[in-house]
This record gives structure tokens, C-alpha cells and sequence, in this order.
């Protein structure tokens, strides 16, 4: 292999890692706060995908179907966490990862419905889909845009977490859900904001995967739920950092899988699925993962 | 588990039945999912047919039971016992994609019940079972088009792309290869994707690192499109050919003006339907959809066709046995996408088309006999 295409290659491994990097953040949020394996993940992405063609579709500007999707994928979150979750608080949490995977059908089926699966050709506006070459190397803007937008999404999420009052009450929550209430802190309310944020992270992680690959369809975020939630367990679940890294680990894999082992390239979920097993193997938290079942973000 | 969703596509013939029978015929079709063009342009193609023909000779009125799989193995497997078990059909219709026929397939052939499927071309398909029978031509014959085609038109080295997961996929790029180095074509490479998959950046890096004339694109649309897509915007400037899992507009509207150029083989090419079945048919669908006919459509009908033909020469219809005799024995079918004679395999031999992404429309170049 001669070096241009290597570079080449790397680049779509930042291309592809970044891509998981965003989504997982969501993902581990979640977990982190609540325990909950949100398995409805990919889907509020899908739903914050839709939302933004169909807004984009019928004439809305893209930046303002952008804030919009997001504003829909936080309700759905909120909604979901209201209708679903929140009569489960106290029920083992077994049931709980049930009734996210009921959610998860339910948002796959109901677009299914109202809008068919036939996949659709979603439309960004040029600065975003733009193509830059240096030195025979191909660039495509999302490559740069991308992993910018996941270190500021990552910056502010530890910085609310860690700086603000809200953020204390989210990581008190995740010590303990009966004390904090006892404190006088409606849990509730910091819950909804837990869903709130980890869905619109969702839904900026859609748009970004609509505009990188502009195919969408009712069952787009199955797959992309999956690679996040294994980019999230490889990081460490439950540390913000931690699914940042286990993203651009997990998108490497696969682009080097594909690179250099061309013949094994239908394998390489396969292969990094495996890389997540041996991981876990030596060491079980992942990554960033810590091993006190307190210490979390 | 997920529930199947259930179609009944035949709510308006109530009215007519007194004392006449009711036949059964069940569909499995991807309603829905990753391939869900497939199944909906089938199903449209299928619903032109019924509304041409629901009668048969003996004045029995059809039924067809519509069953969505959602494009996944398991679901076509579970639709078909349904459909025999509960159902109690006569004869099954469907799917489109290969590796779901292979699931339905051994089902029907325990339970004696005729199926045809009128768009899987994986030769796996109907091997060694009595009682499968297909409507369309195989991948051998596809692969051929493709590859005598690309090399007669100086595309002498090509790289070709597999989906690892669908056996058709498999079966064309086993095809091509054997029929582009067979012509004296040289096959730069392979690279494998699997169809759910949305980036093939690194596939594409590796194809432009072997600078071939011609990518033989072996999968289905959505990852065509979006492959030819990230092939040009790396700069890859080879056309793309591929068979009848990318023939939908799908491929358009996704690939954009990236799509432009990518050939691909057919079952069908309204431009060169010239039989009155065929002219009918496009005329129907043309008043119906406002849009050019499709191939997937054509076939369906064609496949439901040979069914009731095939029901007609039984005394007693719902004879699953006699209706099977038929169909395999089906011999100068005058079908829309042509005139079609079952082997005895259960395969269709019959012509096939080259068509060609230009200006946005499938534009048709030539037909292929067999």
C-alpha cells in the first residue's frame, strides 16, 4: 500500500470514528446516570434525522430544521423517559432494558408507518458535503466538521457536569436516586434533563450521519446504535471521555480491517466485535472505565 | 419477536363472492427495511396484474394474502409457514431478495406447496427443490451480461464489489468474474461490504489504489448508491455495472449526479416492450402510477401470472400438487418481461436488458437473449 492511500485511509478512519464518537457520548450519558442501556438511542437519532429532512424538505432553512430536530428528539426523549421509564424508577432494572428495546421497536415501526421504508436522499447544503483535496489526499468537510463538533459537545458536557449545579445533582443522581431526593433535589426534573440532553446529543449525531451518508430510512439507527453502544462499553460505559475513545477505536478497526485485509473485509464487525471482547477480557470496565461502581464521568 | 404486518390486498372483492371459491395466494415481499424498494415496487407491479386478472377459468376469484419481512431471513421464513399453516395458501409468491427465497424455500418444499419467486437469480435458489420455481433468468446469465458487455466496450480490467452478506451478491460477482476473465478481462481485486453498511470509504480507497476501468458492483441499491457516491467524490472516475439489485430510483435520488453512467442489468426495460402483455401492463401502470414501469413490478406480475395459468389447467385449483406440475412445466409464457420458459431446474430462461443511469432516468442500451 503506498503511502497517499494510507493517509487516505486514516482519514476515513477519523471520518468513521468521530461518526461513533458523536453518537456514543449520548449512549453513556444515559447509562451513566440511570443505569439504563437507552437501546431507544438510535432511534431518537432516526427521529432527529427525520425530523431535519422533512423541515429541511418543506423549505425550512437547514440550520433551523438542524435546531428544530433537535428540539423534537429531546421531547421524544422526554416523552419516552415520562410514558416509559419513569413508572419502571423502582422495578429491577432488567425491565427497564426491556421496555427501552419496546421503545426502540416502537420508533422503528412508527416511522415505518408514517413514512415507509424506502430510503431517502437527504440534502445538505453544500458548505457541509463540500470536498477538499491536499496533495491527491481527499477531504470531505464532514472529516473536519465532525470531530470538532464532538470535542465542543464533549467540552460542554464535562464542563456542565462538572461546573454547574445541574451537573453536580446528575452525578449525585447516579450515586444514589433516594438520597438525592431526600436533599430536597427533584429527581424527576434532573432525570428529564439527563433524557433531554442525551437525546438532542442523539439527534446532532443524526444529522451528522444523514449528511456524511445522506441515506435515511425508519431503520438507520440499529446498526449505528449498536456500533455506539459497543463504542461506548470499549470506552468504559458510564465515562463521557471514555466513549469518545472507544468511537475512533472502534472506527479504526474497521477501516484497517477493510485497508488491509481486503478479502476479510465482510468480516469486520466480526473483527471488531472481537477487538471488544478482548478488551473487555483484560479489562472488563473498558478503557476509561473505572472499577469503583461510584466513581463515574 | 416482531409482529408481521399484515396486508390484506384484496378488500374489494367481497361483493362478488356467492357461491364461486376463493382461491389463496400468498405474497412474502420487504414491505419494509433495507430493501424496501424491492418489496414495494413488487407489490405495485402485483396489485396492476390483480386488478387485470382475479378470476379464474372456472369463475374461482383469487385472494392474495400480502405478507411484509421486512427484508430479514427469519421474518420470510416465519411469513411462509404462516401462510401454508395458518393461511392455508395454494401457492406462495416471493421474496425478492435471494438469501430470503433460500429461507422460504425449504418450507414450501416440505409442505408440497408451489413457489415461485419472481425475482431471487441466486441459482441456490431453486437447486434441487420440486416444488420452487422462479420467473426470472439466474445470476450466471447476469454476470455474463455484465461482463461481456463491460469488456466488449473497453472495460478490459475491472475491481469487483461484493456484498458478503447476500448471496446474490456472491453468486453475480462468482458470475462476472468467471465471464469477464473467460472474454480476457483481468480482475484487478475484490472488496467486500456488507449491505447495512453506509460508509465504504476505506473499500473505495482500496478501489482507487487499483485504478481499474470498471467497477462490477455486485450488491443492492442503497449501498450502490451511496458507494458510487464516496467513489466520486475520492476521485474514482470508473463507471460502476452492476445487476437488478441497483435498478431503482432509489439509486438516483441517493447517488445523485454521481449515479450518472452506472449500468446495470434488467429484467425488463419498458423502452424495449413491444409484446401487447407488455404494452398493457405498462399502460395500466402508467395510469395508475404516473411513472415509468419497473422491473421488480414486471416481474411480479409475470410470476402471478404463471401461478393462475398454472391453476387454470387444474380441474380442481387448489391442487398444490397439479398446480406445481403446471407451473414447472410452464413453456412460452407470454409474460411482460417477456416470453418465458421454465428449465428443468425451475429456472427461467429468458432475455435480459442493459440499462444505463443517464440524465437523472434509467435509459435503456440493448437486450441480451439468452
Amino acid at each position: 500500500m503506498d503511502i497517499l492511500t494510507f493517509m487516505q485511509q486514516m482519514i476515513n478512519g477519523i471520518s468513521l470514528g468521530s461518526m461513533y464518537a458523536l453518537i456514543a457520548i449520548g449512549y453513556t450519558l444515559v447509562y451513566g446516570v440511570l443505569r439504563l442501556i437507552n437501546f431507544a438511542h438510535g432511534d431518537i437519532m432516526m427521529v432527529g434525522a427525520f425530523v431535519a429532512y422533512l423541515a429541511h424538505a418543506s423549505g425550512v432553512p437547514f440550520g433551523l430544521a438542524v435546531i428544530l430536530a433537535i428540539i423534537v428528539a429531546m421531547v421524544t426523549g422526554i416523552l419516552t423517559d415520562k410514558i416509559a421509564y419513569k413508572p419502571l424508577r423502582n422495578a429491577p432494572k432488567i425491565s427497564l432494558l426491556i421496555t427501552a428495546i419496546g421503545i426502540s421497536f416502537f420508533l422503528e415501526n412508527l416511522f415505518n408507518v408514517l413514512f415507509g421504508g424506502v430510503p431517502r436522499a437527504f440534502s445538505a447544503p453544500d458548505y457541509l458535503t463540500k470536498i477538499m483535496h491536499f496533495q491527491g489526499i481527499v477531504i470531505p468537510m464532514t472529516v473536519v466538521i465532525i470531530p470538532v463538533v464532538t470535542l465542543v459537545l464533549l467540552f460542554i458536557m464535562l464542563w456542565i457536569l462538572n461546573k454547574t449545579k445541574y451537573g453536580m445533582a446528575i452525578r449525585s443522581l447516579a450515586f444514589d436516586i433516594p438520597t438525592v431526593k431526600l436533599m430536597g433535589i427533584n429527581a424527576d426534573f434532573i432525570i428529564m434533563l439527563v433524557f433531554a440532553m442525551g437525546s438532542g446529543l442523539a439527534a446532532i449525531g443524526g444529522i451528522f450521519y444523514a449528511v456524511s451518508y445522506p441515506s435515511i430510512d425508519p431503520l438507520m439507527g440499529v446498526i449505528v446504535g449498536l456500533k455506539a453502544f459497543a463504542a461506548a462499553v470499549l470506552g468504559g460505559i458510564g465515562s463521557v471521555t471514555g466513549a469518545v475513545l472507544g468511537g475512533f477505536i472502534l472506527g479504526f478497526t474497521e477501516i484497517v480491517v477493510v485497508a488491509f485485509m481486503p478479502e476479510l473485509g465482510g468480516y469486520k464487525d466480526a473483527f471488531a466485535f472481537v477487538f471488544l471482547i478482548l478488551v473487555l477480557l483484560f479489562k472488563p470496565t473498558g478503557i476509561m472505565g473505572q472499577d469503583l461502581e461510584r466513581s463515574r464521568f | 419477536m416482531k409482529k408481521i404486518t399484515t396486508i390484506v390486498a384484496s378488500a374489494a372483492l367481497i361483493a362478488s363472492i356467492s357461491y364461486a371459491k376463493e382461491v389463496k395466494i400468498g405474497v412474502v415481499l420487504p414491505l419494509t427495511g433495507p430493501i424496501a424498494a424491492f418489496g414495494q415496487t413488487s407489490n405495485g407491479g402485483l396489485k396492476i396484474a390483480y386488478a387485470q386478472r382475479h378470476k379464474l377459468k372456472n369463475g374461482d376469484t383469487i385472494k392474495l394474502i400480502v405478507l411484509d419481512d421486512r427484508g430479514d431471513k427469519v421474518e420470510a421464513a416465519t411469513a411462509t409457514k404462516r401462510l401454508i399453516d395458518k393461511n392455508h395458501v395454494t401457492a406462495i409468491l416471493g421474496e425478492v431478495a435471494s438469501s430470503n427465497s433460500m429461507a422460504m424455500a425449504p418450507i414450501a418444499e416440505k409442505a408440497k406447496t408451489p413457489m415461485i419467486t419472481h425475482a431471487s437469480t441466486n441459482p441456490r435458489v431453486t437447486k434441487g427443490k420440486k416444488f420452487v420455481t422462479r420467473a426470472c433468468f439466474i445470476d450466471p446469465f447476469q454476470g455474463a451480461i455484465q461482463a461481456n458487455y463491460a469488456y466488449d466496450h473497453g472495460y478490459k480490467t475491472a475491481v469487483i464489489v461484493t456484498d458478503a452478506k447476500q448471496d446474490y451478491s456472491v453468486g453475480v460477482s462468482k458470475a462476472f468474474k468467471k465471464a469477464y476473465l473467460k472474454r480476457g478481462g483481468k480482475i484487478l481485486g475484490r472488496v467486500l461490504i456488507n449491505s447495512g453498511d453506509k460508509d465504504f470509504n476505506a473499500q473505495v480507497s482500496t478501489i482507487k489504489s487499483k485504478m481499474p476501468s470498471i467497477v462490477a458492483f455486485t450488491g443492492y441499491y442503497p449501498e450502490g448508491a451511496l458507494m458510487v457516491r464516496q467513489a466520486r467524490a475520492m476521485g474514482v472516475k470508473a463507471p460502476f455495472i452492476g445487476g437488478d439489485g441497483v435498478g431503482f430510483p432509489e439509486l438516483i435520488k441517493i447517488g445523485g449526479k454521481a449515479a450518472e453512467g452506472f449500468m446495470y442489468s434488467d429484467h425488463f426495460n419498458e423502452a424495449a416492450a413491444t409484446s401487447p402483455v407488455a404494452k398493457a401492463y405498462v399502460k395500466a401502470f402508467h395510469a395508475k402510477y404516473h411513472k415509468p414501469a419497473d422491473s421488480m413490478g414486471a416481474l411480479a406480475a409475470d410470476g402471478y401470472n404463471m401461478i393462475l395459468d398454472a391453476m387454470n389447467k387444474c380441474a380442481d385449483p387448489t391442487d398444490k400438487i397439479c398446480v406445481n406440475k403446471n407451473l414447472r412445466a410452464t413453456k412460452n409464457f407470454q409474460g411482460v418481461t417477456g416470453v418465458i420458459n421454465i428449465n428443468k431446474n425451475g429456472d427461467a430462461v429468458k432475455s435480459g436488458v442493459v440499462n444505463v443511469v443517464k440524465n437523472g432516468k434509467f435509459a435503456y442500451l440493448t437486450t441480451v437473449n439468452p
